[in-house]
């Protein structure tokens, strides 16, 4: 898909905008998709098999093309370029300079990146938290920015860019950096860490996301960044996006978050496992492997959990048909599986399947009704060839199907 | 979409006239399960289709047989026969999907077939009976007082619930 969303200059084109609501273009892209399939049950109908059709080989090609295209162009209606919530960041900016009295530079790098437009309504308020904790409590006033050898000015800098089928949002400040022993000292306290354990600064910093984190005493000692972490936190998670926090003592913080561009759209493959068609995002996926003999071994001492050799390490086995209630019931021998290795945050996991069938866009629905049930799925992909198939969330598969 | 608009070539059985006079709110598709006829009010119903290639899907109930692809919707199917704790039956050229939107989702109900769209009024239907399950709530509304027959009329946002009820004695017919 093309991300990137063309910039016709609005003066071009006289600045005719068009307001669309947004249930309208659902069901144009809804349209376009039950078109696209009933084009390709047309062209590929059985009674046309065996018959010698030049004329309307050459006419149902130029309608797939046409119908590809529509696709393209529909699926670029809901995307709109970040600028346009980078621009109330703006304003808001201007006010927190009146309210704090600091001064603040902002620089915004990259606005015309192309969002989902349901991302970009969902992105203004948990970005206005971290903007907000940059401007309050990274950036210190003047006169002690000065003694510590930088300009009186802060600096932050809102940036988009697209990376791969993601977008990376970053807010970047000069301030005075996270705290990490505080934050560290606060986190034991409420027996994130133990009191002898020293995590890693990622780990650390982690801990801001938790929910009920920010207490009114950590957000005045600690450099703040604790207000509605939490709701960026859940945000994020409904977006499938991931944050990324970096922080250097006295030289500011980066936080960092990512989100794929579209909802609607997914860049996957297509995995069989029986008579059932699942879906993994391409992301996802750090590696898929053929074991040979002798690469997988069952732990009878562990309930007979399996595990895949890969290289220099052991990676846990995931099997559907045991993660999941009401699967088929007869597990085939590993060795005649294709595993799929994802690296989730809880370490990885090898997921065998049957086969793997494809590579392809598809369009994804969200979990709806009794469907919600499912564990560790994103919802259901429809399929070029109007087949359904359960898109995997690998993390939940990962770490037990918790959310 | 509009509410009434019951599809589709597929399913020449379908045919649904309602009388210009009859207000929506007692009219109820009755379908055959087993011997026994069932209604759900037309207000839910949102078309009626062909079965076609059904996705099995994990973690639902046993009565979920799995979801189709609906002109881009996908809808969970349930199969009533097992809602209610009958023994299953192979689909034939009968079977048909009504789908409902019940509570913002769409549900598909596989049934045996449809009959017509009835006109039920209020004093027609039964509800005295104490059709309680364990929580006083059953998946039986009430019983529509026919010519011949009684339609057993459902309350659609119990049966879509996953809540696992205890399956509602049969009413007899």
């Amino acid at each position: 898909m093309t991300a990137r969303a063309e910039q016709v200059p609005e003066q071009a084109s006289g600045g005719a905008l068009l307001r669309v609501s947004s249930d309208k273009i659902g069901r144009l892209m809804d349209l376009v998709g039950e078109l696209s399939l009933s084009v390709s049950e047309t062209i590929n109908a059985p009674e046309l098999a065996n018959l010698d059709l030049v004329g309307f080989e050459a006419a149902a090609h130029r309608l797939s093309m046409i119908v590809g295209e529509v696709q393209d162009a529909a699926s670029e209606l809901r995307l709109v370029p970040v600028d346009e919530v980078f621009r109330r960041l703006k304003r808001m900016v201007r006010e927190l300079q009146r309210e704090t009295g600091k001064q603040i530079d902002l620089e915004m790098r990259g606005e015309d990146t192309s969002i989902d437009k349901l991302v970009a309504d969902r992105l203004y308020d948990p970005l206005l938290h971290v903007v907000r904790n940059s401007a309050d409590h990274g950036l210190e006033p003047p006169a002690e920015r000065e003694a510590a050898g930088k300009s009186p000015a802060g600096r932050i800098i809102l940036s988009a860019a697209q990376v791969g089928s993601e977008v990376r949002i970053q807010v970047i400040d000069d301030g005075r950096g996270l705290n990490r022993g505080k934050i560290l000292a606060k986190a034991r306290e409420r027996g994130l860490f133990g009191p002898s354990e020293e995590p890693e600064d990622a780990a650390v910093w982690k801990a801001i996301f938790e929910p009920g984190f920010s207490t009114a005493e950590a957000v005045t000692t600690l450099s703040g960044r604790g207000v509605g972490m939490d709701v960026l936190n859940t945000t994020m998670k409904d977006l499938r996006g991931r944050i990324g926090v970096q922080s250097e003592e006295g030289r500011g913080t980066t936080v960092s978050l990512h989100i794929p561009v579209s909802l609607a759209f997914l860049d996957s493959v297509i995995l069989r496992l029986g008579t059932q068609l699942y879906c993994v995002p391409i992301d996802d996926i750090a590696e898929i492997v053929k074991p040979g003999m002798g690469d997988h071994l069952a732990l009878s001492a562990e309930g007979g959990r399996e595990m895949l050799r890969q290289r220099d390490r052991f990676i846990p086995v995931c099997r559907l048909e045991k993660f999941f209630a009401g699967m088929r019931s007869e597990l085939p021998p590993l060795s005649e599986m294709v595993f799929i290795v994802f690296e989730s945050t809880s370490g990885p996991i090898a997921v065998p399947v049957d086969e793997i069938l494809d590579r392809q866009q598809v369009v994804m629905k969200p979990l709806e009704g009794t469907l919600t049930r499912v564990r560790a799925s994103w919802g259901f992909a429809l399929l070029a060839s109007g087949e359904v198939a359960m898109v995997l969330d690998c993390e939940r598969l990962a770490n037990g199907g918790v959310r | 979409m509009t509410k009434t608009a019951f599809a589709d070539a597929q399913t020449p059985q379908t045919e649904v006239q309602a009388e210009p006079s009859d207000s929506i709110e007692t009219m109820y598709l009755t379908f055959p399960v087993g011997s026994e006829l069932y209604g759900v009010s037309i207000g839910v119903v949102t078309e009626i289709v062909g079965l076609q290639r059904i996705m099995s899907v994990p973690d639902v109930p046993h009565y979920i047989k799995g979801v189709i692809n609906l002109r881009g919707k996908v809808i969970p199917l349930m199969d009533v026969r097992l809602r209610f704790g009958m023994p299953d039956k192979a689909y034939d050229d009968r079977t048909v999907v009504i789908v409902l939107q019940v509570n913002d989702a769409p549900v598909g109900l596989i049934v045996d077939g449809v009959n017509e769209v009835l006109d039920i009024p209020a004093h027609q239907i039964d509800r005295t009976h104490s059709f309680s399950g364990a929580e006083g709530r059953s998946l039986v509304l009430g019983l529509g007082r026919l010519e011949e027959r009684v339609a057993i009329l459902l309350n659609v946002n119990l049966l879509v619930e996953d809540d696992a009820l205890i399956p509602p004695m049969m009413a007899e017919a």
